[in-house]
């Protein structure tokens, strides 16, 4: 467990998550209050990254989540195993009628099977699902529910129990509470807003694009060879890209591409035509592209 | 419920969210809960994890995360910010930031002041509280009270006050004040300049933005313009937000036989459990003709802006503009941001036919060329002036539009009381119109937008 919020930026940055100061509070302050996260901001910022690497420098287990339209109950808490209780129907055939034997009536019968029929509903059949799993799991682990807004918002209702109690209530068996608190993240891309109830159960956490400094930080972490100067204008380049109006800004592992891309050309400084030439690295849109090289005087020289 | 953060910074705290709440943030009692919670955790004295501190637990929609910067910025780190926060600080340490502890009875008056004061501050117009300094307010104060005349140690401090600033008012008086009035004075002027700043920070904020969103467009300067386009922004998003959440359940939706058939094959083929087609998205189809002619020319530019917010808003809009002519702009907004799409627009295309606007040309055209956009589903919206021109209204195509599509909305940028007057020929158009409406703000659009969909 993280001792204080330095120690979360050291942790993760062992990592090799550059965190805010900023991200580093909320993740220290949901640990210790034990509330889930809710992550938002542009796509690829980091957001699911930063749940992976909480799990790997606290060093326990990480169950990931991703939601899509039309998740249900089913996959994502959990799921009777019909085939199983089918099959064992059958193969069990011979001692169910051993069993019933002795009973003379109809009624009888049904009424000795019931004492029985627990058996049919135990956790024998219950197939656990990653919510389930991460409450019912040994010790403590992270549950990332990556990419909440692609699911339905019925979807929400089942998580605000998980979120707020952290318990499953299985009709059959009844609830199930956690042993061990399992740290809960959900990431959103703001397709759609979460429901206020949602929100509500959650610390908030925003992140934006880095600031330049921090950026350089991690491209020269993520990719070393990369020398000072051309991170410096790589940065710099990009920065002023996101400025332009785009279609889609490129995100934090864009940028690493590109400095990927101009590493194995093996370029150690940044040049105008250089840079033109490879764009198609940082931006994914014909459009994009072609407004980038009209400012592309202003962008790569000054 | 909290041991380590002080009454004092909890209090500062309190004063903190009201001023958000001032400025149109929604706040509940749990995030408040929580707040306390995690104060217990983070220190004060790092401003950065304090504010984070903050936002973390109490800003859960990022759209409020300028107001919530603003407003911090403002009450933490305004010109009494040092103050503040070392005051938050020293609490933390456990100092009283005055030295003395003040006697339960003072305490007890100073609680009723500040009771008063709030509720006089809660009363008085928005335009005073934004106009007059603390002294003038404090007078002001004093004078509701004498009316409402008042009695006890409460009567008692307040004739004091009114002494103490009756005499540095006329300062070659008989009778000076004395120390203890001064002081009195002093103290009741610091609570009432606490009070009135913290009022004014949230609220100046929400009244610029709404200033904005009810403003003529035309009226707006430059750079109030490009204000304007944040927070057209904002909205828009909080607009589809708030409509993706309204996606409705059908109650009786068909077998979905995809998924049945799928789930199926782990029971050997049978269909063990039925799923049915149990929702409906209702986005509705909107086909936009927007009237782009010089007699709407202030406008214009502010259509074509809403226009675009709708298109990015729906999945299903096409978009038209028209003069005399009529021409599909769906691809371009698609592609382009507003302010350049709308450039080009002005640029590129060739809207005129004759003079002037001609919507019955417009609509002749429309019917000829992309009826084909036009379902049962369909809204039609239609922004424009209703100044023909004098020329044929184009009726036939008119009634065949509004046979054809669900709906005819028409958002009308003039003045009601000059609707008819010289060539607009709006009546004649709204006798077909499901509704024909005012519409010259962004919040008079997103108030339409909003029951569009409420049925």
């Amino acid at each position: 467990m993280f001792t204080s919020i330095d120690d979360v930026v050291e942790a993760l940055a062992k990592e090799k998550y550059i965190s805010s100061e900023e991200i580093a509070t909320t993740v220290y302050l949901a640990l210790k209050m034990e509330k889930p996260v809710l992550v938002e901001g542009p796509a690829g910022v980091g957001k699911t990254e930063l749940g992976k690497c909480i799990a790997s420098a606290l060093d326990i287990d990480l169950i990931r989540l991703q939601c899509y339209e039309g998740l249900d109950e089913a996959k994502a808490l959990y799921e009777w195993e019909y085939a199983k209780q089918l099959l064992y129907t059958q193969i069990l055939k011979d001692k169910l009628s051993a069993m019933l034997e002795n009973e003379k009536t109809l009624s009888q019968a049904v009424a000795r099977l019931t004492t029985q029929e627990d058996v049919f509903f135990s956790e024998h059949f219950l197939l656990a699902r990653p919510i389930l799993r991460a409450i019912t799991g040994s010790a403590q682990s992270v549950l990332l529910i990556d990419e909440i807004d692609k699911s339905d918002s019925e979807f929400e209702a089942f998580l605000l129990e998980v979120l707020s109690d952290f318990q499953v209530t299985i009709p059959e068996i009844g609830t199930v509470t956690a042993a061990h608190k399992p740290f809960v993240i959900l990431t959103s891309n703001n397709a759609r807003e979460m429901s206020d109830a949602l929100k509500r159960r959650c610390l908030h956490l925003y992140i934006d694009y880095p600031t330049r400094k921090l950026e350089e930080r991690i491209v020269s972490l993520k990719v070393p060879e990369c020398g000072q100067k051309l991170t410096h204008d790589i940065v710099k380049a990009v920065h002023k890209i996101r400025e332009l109006q785009l279609k889609k800004e490129p995100s934090i592992s864009e940028t690493l591409d590109w400095a990927k891309a101009l590493v194995v050309l093996g370029y150690d400084v940044m040049e105008h035509d250089i840079a033109v030439s490879t764009l198609n690295c940082l931006l994914k849109y014909e459009k994009d592209i072609e407004l980038a090289k009209k400012h592309s005087k202003s962008i790569f020289i000054e | 419920m909290s041991a380590s953060a002080s009454p004092q910074i909890l209090n500062r705290v309190y004063d903190f969210v009201d001023i958000l709440r001032d400025a149109n943030v929604s706040i509940s009692t749990d995030e408040i809960l929580s707040l306390c919670n995690a104060l217990d955790h983070t220190t004060v004295d790092n401003r950065r994890i304090f504010k984070q501190t903050l936002q973390t637990t109490l800003i859960k929609d990022y759209t409020d995360i300028p107001a919530f910067e603003k407003c911090f910025e403002q009450f933490f780190l305004s010109r009494e910010r040092d103050e503040r926060i070392e005051e938050i600080q020293s609490e933390a340490l456990g100092r009283r930031p005055n030295g003395e502890g003040l006697s339960a009875a003072e305490n007890r008056l100073e609680h009723e002041l500040g009771d008063s004061m709030d509720s006089y501050l809660d009363s008085i117009s928005e335009k005073l509280l934004l106009q007059k300094d603390a002294q003038e307010l404090l007078a002001l104060f004093m004078e509701e009270m004498e009316q409402a005349g008042s009695s006890g140690g409460m009567g008692i401090a307040l004739f004091k006050t009114r002494r103490s600033m009756f005499a540095r008012d006329h300062s070659e008086d008989e009778v000076p004040a004395t120390d203890e009035e001064r002081e009195l004075y002093g103290r009741l002027l610091e609570m009432m300049r606490g009070r009135s700043g913290k009022r004014r920070i949230g609220r100046s904020i929400k009244n610029h933005e709404q200033y904005l969103l009810n403003k003529y467009i035309y009226q707006l300067k430059p750079h109030e313009i490009k204000e304007m386009r944040e927070v057209v922004k904002r909205f828009g998003q909080k607009l589809k937000n708030r409509i993706s959440l309204r996606k409705k359940r059908v109650k009786h939706g068909g077998i979905d036989v995809k998924r049945t058939f799928r789930a199926s094959l782990q029971f050997g083929g049978v269909p063990f459990k039925i799923f049915h087609k149990d929702r409906k998205i209702d986005r509705p189809q909107l086909v936009v003709l927007c009237d782009v002619s010089s007699s709407v020319n202030q406008y214009s530019r502010f259509m074509l802006l809403l226009t675009h917010t709708l298109q990015s808003l729906f999945s299903k809009v096409r978009t038209f503009a028209f003069i005399g002519n009529l021409v599909e702009i769906t691809g371009l907004f698609m592609e382009m941001d507003p302010e350049r799409a709308i450039n080009s627009i002005f640029n590129d295309t060739d809207f005129t036919y004759g003079w002037g606007s001609n919507y019955g040309r417009s609509f002749d055209q429309f019917m000829e060329q992309h009826s084909d956009s036009l379902t049962k589903k369909t809204t039609i919206l239609i922004i424009g002036d209703a100044r023909n021109n004098n020329q044929d209204p184009g009726m036939n195509s008119f009634i065949k539009m509004k046979e054809r599509s669900r709906n005819i909305y028409w958002l009308n940028p003039e003045k009601r009381h000059l609707w008819d007057w010289s060539d607009s020929i709006a009546s004649l158009y709204m006798k077909y119109c499901t509704n024909m409406k005012e519409v010259n703000s962004i919040l008079d659009l997103t108030e339409f937008i909003d029951r569009l969909f409420i049925k």
